[in-house]
């Protein structure tokens, strides 16, 4: 079967007593592109962190690339077959982007000089140019090409394109394509943008409160959501709120949202034993599904 | 590369103290003339250089430990507090090798000032002393220096960069008057092992003094390891 | 062949690119026995999950419509094999568009056309799983 690069089971973490990360249970399987979708303070970049070793879980057990990782030496040699983008983009600001690609470069024998001068040309990174000179966009691109030559089987990356321009943006998700279908690199990374998750993802992975809300490939979880909207002649009827697969009821007015998944056709059928005056049965975006898993109404 | 890295961290703070260094000992020079004879003046500068060397050993220590252990710069309005850490730590490096690494060139580097120091200090000494004499007080300035140095170092790992210093230098002064007070303190303390003033050129050499410090820096250096090793980022 | 996807949609990614490659194969944009671009190919040119391509190339050869040959690439059907599908679509269009026509213009919008083509195509599934359960 599909081996997962990353397997997080039960992972929990808390700072000063309040829990950042409950129980959170995460798959990622080789090969595939996964978005990891969370509102702010989430837990997304605490995951991320804990993933490389740069803090201690509380509980839990994290897998990669089918190893345990419980020490620090096992998480070294994870680091040594991944690469990494921070949320801030942070380099050293004593070092030109030359220093910074021979620095790192050291680290990694599978370094891909090639890559490594097509991003360069790519992004019209100057080789002499001081780091601290860098706009938020070129440091992101800097990393982006950091992560991306060492070649690693694994991307993890903190909102990779923020910072970046919409003809930038296209050109990086192009080279992640790429890299997934010539290299069957693995890339996990978090985005606000859902635009391109959608577009690059097979995989999504929602968080909301430090528990997985929803976790699976794109596709089905668009086969397998629908939107229900029954409009009533008086109020909606509180029994649709226990029909069997509805994830999320929205009411207004006379009028019923409904989020449900699963067996859809028999949700339709007893929705309508309750009589409504219109049914109407829609395909469910990544925005719906993601705001209706995390908005808490 | 992680020597590397560690020398571009450090090298304008290295740059800027042996400058600082060197206007200390050619200030002197220019300031106007009042007057006393020769003789005077170059004991009196013999006696300054003694205060000052052993002040310039410290100031050199505490700088010198400061710069990348830790925190590392943090780039105006970002969220993250750890700055370049972050990306330290995604490499696949151990956090020991990162302090020995680091901590190492600046020992070095601090070793180095030291030495060139006390060999300045010791061309302005009345008299002329043997080569033991000199031997011994090299080593034990470069030694006692590297107690102080540790002490820096471990700082640099619990405090933010900007507070290492300011950190050390109060240690030091805190050191420095309780040692007037405590005799134990007083025989076994770096600050002392490193002055001429203390332990004379040509003296006996202060060994109590010299193997404590050497445990002191042992010590400073396996504590500091500990705590980047628990650290969370 | 020119492939548009509309990432935003509900509608999943492959079964979008699955009915673009027919459509092409329907207009003869590609042709019997034509070699299609490689899933690397058509994954980095749209900027698209590569693994969503081989869904649909995987689904396009279960339904006899593409196949794949190992080492060489995917390759068109020859029209045989697909005609009935292709001819079915056909007829279906004709019938539907005058109904279409019509809605449109007795001043219903699109989303509305849609939503009563939805609303249709719902209560055709009940009465058939009615006649099912009464049979």
């Amino acid at each position: 079967m599909n081996d997962m690069i990353i397997a997080a089971d039960g992972l929990s973490k808390s700072y000063d007593g309040k829990p950042a990360l409950r129980s959170l249970h995460l798959e990622v399987p080789r090969g595939s592109i996964c978005g990891f979708l969370g509102r702010n303070g989430a837990g997304k970049t605490t995951t991320l962190k804990l993933l490389l070793g740069m803090l201690r879980r509380d509980a839990g057990a994290i897998r990669m690339f089918g190893e345990p990782i419980d020490s620090e030496a096992s998480s070294i040699a994870a680091r040594r077959r991944l690469g990494f983008v921070s949320e801030d983009k942070e380099l050293y600001p004593f070092m030109t982007i030359d220093q910074t690609i021979r620095f790192t470069r050291a680290f990694f024998p599978g370094w891909r000089r090639d890559l490594e001068e097509k991003y360069l040309d790519l992004f019209q990174l100057p080789r002499k140019k001081a780091v601290p000179k860098l706009s938020k966009g070129m440091r992101t691109q800097l990393m982006l090409l950091l992560a991306m030559a060492r070649g690693a089987e694994l991307l993890l990356m903190d909102e990779p394109t923020s910072g970046l321009d919409p003809a930038m943006t296209e050109d990086v998700l192009q080279i992640l394509a790429d890299l997934a279908a010539s290299d069957g690199t693995t890339i996990f990374f978090s985005s606000h943008q859902l635009a391109e998750v959608e577009q690059i993802c097979d995989r999504v992975c929602i968080i909301d409160q430090g528990q997985s809300v929803i976790d699976g490939v794109l596709d089905d979880l668009k086969s397998d959501y629908r939107r229900i909207l029954l409009v009533f002649d008086g109020e909606p009827p509180r029994e649709l709120a226990e029909l069997d697969g509805v994830d999320h009821l929205r009411q207004r007015g006379r009028t019923a949202s409904l989020l449900a998944h699963g067996d859809v056709d028999a949700l339709v059928d007893r929705a309508r034993e309750l009589k409504p005056s219109s049914v109407e049965v829609r395909p469910v975006t990544l925005k719906e599904l993601f705001l209706d898993h995390v908005r808490g109404e | 590369m992680l020597w590397y890295k560690a020398w571009l961290e450090t090298r304008w703070r290295f740059v800027f103290i042996l400058g600082s260094i060197l206007l200390v000992w050619v200030a002197p020079l220019w300031l106007p003339s009042t007057g006393v004879s020769a003789a005077v003046a170059a004991s009196r500068m013999g006696r300054a250089l003694q205060l000052e060397s052993a002040l310039l050993y410290i100031f050199a220590a505490i700088y010198l430990a400061g710069a990348g252990i830790n925190t590392q710069t943090v780039y105006a309005a970002t969220t993250g507090f750890h700055g370049s850490m972050l990306f330290t730590l995604s490499m696949p490096v151990s956090r020991r090798r990162l302090l020995l690494v680091r901590a190492g060139l600046g020992a070095i580097l601090t070793g180095l000032l030291v030495a060139i120091v006390a060999g300045y200090t010791l061309l302005h000494q009345p008299g002329s002393a043997s080569a033991r004499a000199i031997v011994e007080y090299i080593a034990r300035a470069i030694i006692c220096t590297m107690a102080v140095y540790s002490l820096s170092v471990l700082m640099a790992c619990v405090l933010d960069e900007m507070w290492q210093f300011m950190g050390g230098c109060c240690v030091w002064v805190a050191f420095f008057m309780l040692q007037s007070r405590f005799a134990v303190l007083s025989s076994l303390s770096p600050l002392r092992g490193m002055s001429l003033i203390c332990y004379p050129l040509g003296g006996p050499m202060p060994w109590m003094t010299v193997l404590a410090s050497l445990a002191f820096a042992g010590a400073f250096l396996c504590a500091s390891a500990l705590v980047l090793q628990r650290k969370e980022y | 062949m020119n492939l548009r996807i509309n990432f935003a949609s509900g509608v999943p990614i492959y079964q979008q690119l699955m009915e673009q490659i027919k459509h092409a194969v329907d207009t003869g944009a590609i042709r019997g026995g034509e070699q299609l671009p490689t899933i690397r190919k058509i994954a980095e040119e749209l900027a698209m999950n590569p693994n969503t391509v081989a869904r649909a190339y995987r689904e396009l050869e279960r339904e006899g419509i593409i196949e794949v040959r190992h080492g060489s690439g995917a390759y068109v059907g020859m029209p045989s094999t697909s005609s009935a599908k292709v001819a079915g679509i056909r007829k279906a269009a004709e019938v539907l568009r005058p109904a279409m026509e019509r809605g449109l213009a007795i001043g219903l919008s699109e989303p509305e056309l849609r939503r009563v083509f939805e609303d249709e195509l719902s209560r055709l599934r009940d009465d058939a799983a009615a006649e099912r359960r009464g049979n």
